[in-house]
């Protein structure tokens, strides 16, 4: 009876992300962070504010959840029209990450603070069969029941029903035939929050205390039932939901039976997962999937391997300059995001090369701290060691890419959104069972007894290297430069690859699995192979990124929605790219220490405005800045990389401008260097040089880029002349659009001409 | 022997029969004709071939080879290769790159390994795209997007080429050269298999044609043996009114 009272909850939040998934094609992963900040809701109506409890209830499911719900659909979700798989996926983890920072902003600064749920009618319970069942439960079932037969009624029996789903099968026919998908978008929207807002209310009580986090995976826990119902059958949604209630209930009864079965109690926490990764396996197989790039706005251009290795010189000596100016707590900042530049390469070739998603790269970071802390430090490990030893690094990458493999092996058959929840489930179970695990396993496999002791204490203390004569430990300015040349060799690495033939039928699985499975291409072995050799990238990083920390902590270091942040900062920065994986570390890092750090600054410096900068500006760039960057996406899926080359990329044409301005920037550093001007100073002369610089060549010298102003112009050549008035060059732009050689020179303007 | 043997090919999707006991033959060194108005059910035989859905009943032999249930990559491995109706070309590669990578996944599964570059330079100016080698595909016209598909196809050295439209978006001279080139090719010993719309091309370089109607085979002949029958002229023109 308990374990279908969970289940009807389960099923309310489940059916939620079916209506949208339905009507949007969107899989809203911020679904259970609605239904987390819906519960906050109604607690602070209901017990901060002190209304009656149906009046909360009704504000909270009636209307709060149903504003966000039309909000995001109205603010985000509809720029994501045309774009890929991966964006799509990306966008809702922005999302979610969103609503859990304002949620923090707003309920959780003061981290003394408690939040206490209650349950409905102060707990009482009745008893049902001979069991106490509580009036909270028994109204969850019964809401449950009405949320089934309402859907049903307003999906098939209703006009908005009717136009929910035909804009699923079609939207551009809908609208030829006078529909309105965006009203049925937005009212499935609205009724998807709505109900993820009524789960997140119905099962906060679960919990003794109201937490950010597990509110949202207690609701996160409901993805496995939609996932049995394929995200569209909505019977067998309530099946899901229904077994995993009472897998749950039979669980801790299981656990509870005996001293025998007492490890099973610590996988509860993972039993969601478990459940949503093995439902995800047994999913009936896809089609081999076609083309889908062509309809989608994402494009990467390759450089060439000499361009690669140019600018991996230009990073490495770049920062060796940089790190000249810096103080030492600057450099530990740029440190962390080269590592965590490094761990998102292994997105690169993953996602950005081979379209797949994976979620837990921070999970195999763990993986790799685990297994070089036991060989090098360890009780198990070869002795205690003060230097991370190049064996320690390479068993590390090694056993990296055996798990990825082992991730990747009953997951080759899914793709997409399915493949990044089976690595995100997969992230879950190993952080649950295996890196928040501080106590000392006592295993006996047939006889064998051994103690098992991965995360001893939950901490981890990791030595750097000390190679070619350095210590890394102690000179952290030259484990930057270290990181970074390893961020450069591995990227040269990657583009040789991507410019290899293996990396064209890497780049070809993503295009089109079908057209290269008729060329003879075992997709499936591909696929393990670029998940294994990611996963090992991810190790390598993680490994570094956890040195340049020195210490780790399975309950902070591995949490489960870093991963996303860091997936969704490298798709931002630009997925195809080196370059995005090095944007996307150097954001994190700004965004959640380098700006709040700021912040503070200048809160101290100025008391009186301490509240703005601190509580405001601090707050918002640490809790909501990561996640609106995510966001802003939808606006451009190639990333900000792309948009950078886009930008620099007609400067080519100008050589001698290019060494110029690279002087005028190195004559700066030198300045900075010898103290004869501010950091401040040299960092805004640097910004303006760059971008004011490239402004100024491109104007100087018109007659090199006429096609950069055509394409500026666009097809839009008609009314040249008409909405401005005609400059000298435009003539230019006419000529090179009717294919004529341009004119260098010019020698009255060409209104005066006419 | 026939190169593909089609026996009694069935596939349902849910309530929709799209095929009904189909058999048709593909020799070797031919270029076999398979015609029949939009939704006949000539690309879902394609796809049943080659292994893209798995046909609800009967069986397909290619080179006395009965591949039915076999996974597409291990068809083409026996010699299948094939273009599609809605183009499946690789948009993130160059021209040259699309038919370049074809010969690479050849190399790793074939014995006969052959260089990638020179090979896919004949492929090139066999198939005349020479002007378009370095260009994105994404922006060469549907025609000669074509043309890419089946110079990859091509890449794979296959027995039995099987091509959905291939003409489609190519102008009349285009056409005439592009049948000059399937002859050739089946001069060499390919089988084709030819699924076209431009009936004039079809009658021209086919020996035999079936033609597919509402799932079902209602004539297979020589050219000028289709051209006459009346089921045929029925399906494309419709009954006469009484």
């Amino acid at each position: 009876m308990l374990g279908i009272c969970l289940g009807s909850v389960y099923a309310i939040a489940a059916t939620g992300l079916v209506v949208t998934y339905t009507t949007s094609g969107i899989f809203n992963f911020a679904h259970g962070a609605v239904g987390m900040i819906s519960a906050m809701f109604y607690w602070q109506m209901r017990f901060g504010y002190h209304l009656p409890a149906p009046i909360a209830f009704v504000l909270t499911v009636g209307v709060f959840a149903p504003v966000v719900g039309v909000a995001l659909d109205v603010v985000v979700m509809r720029g994501l029209r045309g774009t890929s798989e991966v964006t799509r996926l990306v966008i809702p983890i922005a999302v979610l990450l969103a609503v859990n920072g304002v949620a923090t902003w707003i309920w959780f600064r003061d981290s003394n603070k408690a939040y206490l749920p209650q349950k409905f009618f102060g707990g009482s319970t009745v008893k049902i069969f001979g069991q106490a069942v509580f009036y909270h439960q028994l109204i969850g079932v019964g809401l449950s029941a009405i949320v089934a037969a309402s859907l049903y009624v307003m999906l098939y029996r209703t006009r908005m029903g009717v136009t929910m789903r035909a804009s699923v099968d079609d939207r551009s026919l809908l609208m030829l035939n006078g529909g309105r998908p965006d009203q049925a978008s937005l009212v499935s929207w609205a009724i998807g929050s709505s109900l993820a807002g009524l789960a997140g209310v119905l099962l906060s009580p679960q919990l003794g205390a109201l937490q950010v986090l597990a509110l949202t995976l207690l609701v996160f826990d409901a993805y496995t039932a939609a996932i049995v119902g394929r995200l569209r059958n909505v019977p067998l949604v309530y099946v899901g939901a229904m077994g995993l209630g009472l897998s749950k209930l039979y669980w801790d009864w299981l656990s509870d039976a005996g001293q025998k079965w007492t490890a099973l109690r610590s996988m509860r926490g993972a039993l969601p997962a478990i459940l949503l990764f093995v439902a995800l396996l047994l999913l009936p197989q896809d089609r081999l999937r076609g083309a889908v790039v062509l309809r989608t706005r994402e494009r990467f251009n390759v450089p060439t391997i000499k361009q690669a290795v140019i600018w991996g010189g230009v990073l490495i000596a770049a920062i060796a300059m940089l790190q000249a100016l810096m103080s030492n707590s600057a450099v530990i900042s740029l440190s962390n995001a080269m590592g965590l530049s490094l761990m998102a390469l292994g997105l690169v070739l993953i996602t950005g090369y081979a379209g797949e998603i994976n979620l837990a790269a921070y999970t195999f970071a763990g993986v790799a701290l685990i297994v070089a802390w036991q060989f090098d430090v360890g009780p198990g490990g070869k002795a205690t060691r003060e230097s991370l030893s190049v064996a320690a690094i390479v068993l590390a990458m090694a056993v990296c890419a055996v798990v990825g493999g082992l991730i990747a092996l009953p997951a080759l058959r899914l793709r997409g959104l399915y493949l990044g929840l089976a690595t995100f489930a997969f992230a879950i179970i190993v952080n649950q069972l295996v890196l928040t695990q501080a106590d000392t396993l006592k295993a006996n496999i047939f006889g064998w007894k051994f103690d098992l002791n991965l995360m001893t204490g939950g901490t981890l203390t990791v030595p750097r290297p000390r190679w070619f004569g350095v210590d890394f430990a102690t000179n952290q300015r030259a484990y930057l430069l270290l990181m970074t040349i390893l961020f450069a060799i591995v990227g040269v690495c990657l583009i040789v690859l991507r410019r290899s033939g293996f990396g064209r039928m890497i780049v070809a699985m993503k295009d089109s699995p079908a057209a290269c499975a008729t060329l003879g291409m075992n997709v499936r072995g591909l696929k393990l192979a670029v998940f294994m050799l990611s996963s090992s990238i991810a190790g390598l990083g993680g490994l570094m990124w956890v040195a340049q920390q020195r210490t780790a902590t399975g309950q902070g270091s591995f949490d489960v929605f870093a991963g996303l942040a860091l997936f969704m900062i490298a798709v931002v920065g630009g997925i195809g790219y080196v370059s995005g994986a090095l944007i996307a570390g150097i954001f994190l890092s700004v965004l959640s220490v380098v700006m709040p750090n700021i912040w503070l600054k200048l809160g101290t410096d100025y008391p009186s405005l301490h509240w703005l900068f601190v509580s405001v500006f601090g707050n918002f760039t640490k809790f909501v800045g990561p996640a609106l960057v995510g966001i802003g996406l939808g606006k451009n899926p190639s990333g900000i990389a792309q948009q950078i080359m886009d930008g620099f990329r007609p400067l080519r044409k100008a050589p001698g401008a290019v060494a110029a301005m690279a002087a005028v920037g190195i004559g700066l550093w030198a300045l900075a260097w010898r103290n004869v001007i501010g950091n401040w100073t040299f960092t805004l002369a640097f910004i303006v040089l760059i971008i004011g610089g490239s402004k100024l060549i491109m104007k100087m010298l018109p007659g090199r880029f006429v096609a950069e102003r055509q394409a500026l112009i666009g097809e839009d050549l008609d009314h040249l002349g008409l909405a401005t008035r005609l400059a000298a060059t435009d003539k230019d732009v006419f000529d090179a659009a009717l294919g004529l050689p341009p004119i260098i020179k010019q020698d009255r303007p060409l209104h005066a001409a006419s | 022997m026939p190169l593909l043997e089609c026996n009694g090919v069935d596939m349902r999707f849910g309530g929709l029969h799209a095929l009904s006991d189909v058999s048709i033959t593909a020799e070797a060194g031919a270029i076999t004709g398979l015609i029949g108005p939009n939704g006949a059910g000539k690309t879902t035989l394609f796809n049943c071939i080659t292994g893209m859905i798995d046909p609800t009943g009967g069986r397909i032999v290619v080179a006395g080879t009965d591949v039915t249930g076999i996974p597409p990559f291990k068809r083409a491995r026996l010699g299948i290769s094939r273009t599609f109706q809605r183009l499946e070309l690789f948009t993130s590669l160059s021209v040259i790159e699309n038919i370049r990578v074809a010969g690479t996944i050849r190399n790793r599964w074939s014995k006969d390994r052959s260089d990638v570059n020179d090979e896919a330079e004949r492929i090139v100016d066999l198939i005349g795209i020479r002007h378009l080698a370095s260009r994105e595909v994404s922006e060469i016209p549907t025609g000669m997007a074509r043309r890419v598909e089946l110079g990859r196809a091509l890449m794979t050295k296959p027995k039995l080429l099987l091509l959905d439209e291939p003409a489609s978006g190519q102008d009349e001279a285009e056409t005439e050269e592009f049948g000059n080139l399937l002859v050739q090719l089946a001069e060499q010993g390919t089988g084709i298999l030819l699924v076209e719309h431009d009936v004039s091309l079809v009658m021209n370089v086919c020996t035999q044609i079936s033609v597919l109607d509402f799932g079902v085979i209602i004539a297979r002949g020589t050219p000028q043996e289709i051209q006459r029958n009346d089921a045929v002229i029925a399906a494309y023109l419709g009954e006469a009114p009484l």
